[in-house]
């Protein structure tokens, strides 16, 4: 191991890191139970504990926005909660579709003097 | 005599050879798929080294906030950060706030990501790494905010938020 794995090593034991998952990485459009209308299942998994609301968007390759329909816009997910959420699209809407991003949104009262606002973005392709 | 102890001598290797074969079935699988992970390491702080500027520089009482990146399969996934350039908290400001900023690689798994801060691209307040290796990288980014000219920030909290995106390739 580098001296750089030992550093790596060591910060991860002695850091609580929290963290913001999406997968997967390259999701699939899939015909819904909907006539017209296309499914993408997504999974998402909290690990910050300083931040439980994830706005869902959904972008083309230009990063315009694409509508689309979800149980709930804003995801509310506990400390350490795995979600799987359904996007649901027009079927014309399906071949621009590029990103699906979640961002997280944290309460006023949770951000610190710099607050980290985490976003991460899943690609169709 | 014989025979009831060979009957059970039987029933003993049959049920061994159970036992071992239960024991050899009990699988664990598992799956590395593509995935960033974005972790707030250290949460960063503001320190007023002059009436006029807030700053995370260690030099000025502040703490540089630091985000980790984990990707787990390499060239899938690009970095992009931004720092702030406006106040998600502050009491009400009369004159306009400079902005600045900085971030950079601090420290990394594996030998060949210290290669991400020369090919960083820089735009705006915005931050651009490929994530073209799989392991974990952690990012500093420093912050400035300058009052007005001459004049003192008014007394009261201080917010401002990174943005950590991880977009995939």
């Amino acid at each position: 191991m580098t001296k750089y794995g030992y550093a790596a090593a060591l910060t991860l034991f002695f850091n609580s890191a929290a963290a913001h998952e999406l997968t997967p990485t390259y999701p699939e459009v899939k015909p819904s139970y909907i006539d017209g209308v296309s499914i993408i299942n997504m999974k998402m998994w909290n690990r910050r504990n300083d931040a439980k609301y994830y706005e869902i968007n959904v972008y083309d390759k230009e990063w315009n926005d694409i509508p689309f329909a979800s149980t709930e816009k804003i995801l509310k997910i506990d400390y350490l909660e795995h979600k799987n959420f359904h996007i649901y699209l027009r079927d014309e809407d399906t071949a621009m579709v590029t990103y699906i991003c979640t961002t997280s949104k944290q309460l006023k009262q949770d951000v610190q003097s710099t607050g980290i606002k985490s976003r991460i973005c899943s690609r169709v392709k | 005599m014989f025979k009831q102890t060979l009957t059970l001598g039987a029933i003993s290797v049959v049920c061994s050879v159970a036992a071992i074969a239960q024991a050899n079935n009990t699988p664990i699988t598992g799956n590395v798929s593509s995935k960033c992970s974005i972790f707030t390491d250290t949460i960063g702080v503001y320190g007023n080294p002059t009436p006029d500027e807030l700053s995370t520089k260690t030099a000025d009482g502040g703490i540089d906030p630091v985000i980790r990146y984990d990707v787990t399969v390499a060239d899938k996934y690009k970095a992009k950060i931004s720092w702030p350039n406006s106040f998600s908290t502050s009491p009400s400001l009369s004159d306009a706030v400079n902005w600045d900023g900085e971030t950079t690689v601090k420290s990394h798994s594996v030998t060949g990501m210290s290669a991400y801060e020369a090919a960083k691209v820089e735009y705006e307040n915005v931050t651009e790494f490929d994530l073209t290796l799989a392991g974990s990288t952690w990012f500093s980014v420093e912050s400035e905010a300058t009052y007005g000219v001459g004049k003192s920030l008014p007394g009261g909290e201080y917010k401002a938020n990174v943005v950590a995106e991880c977009i995939a390739d």
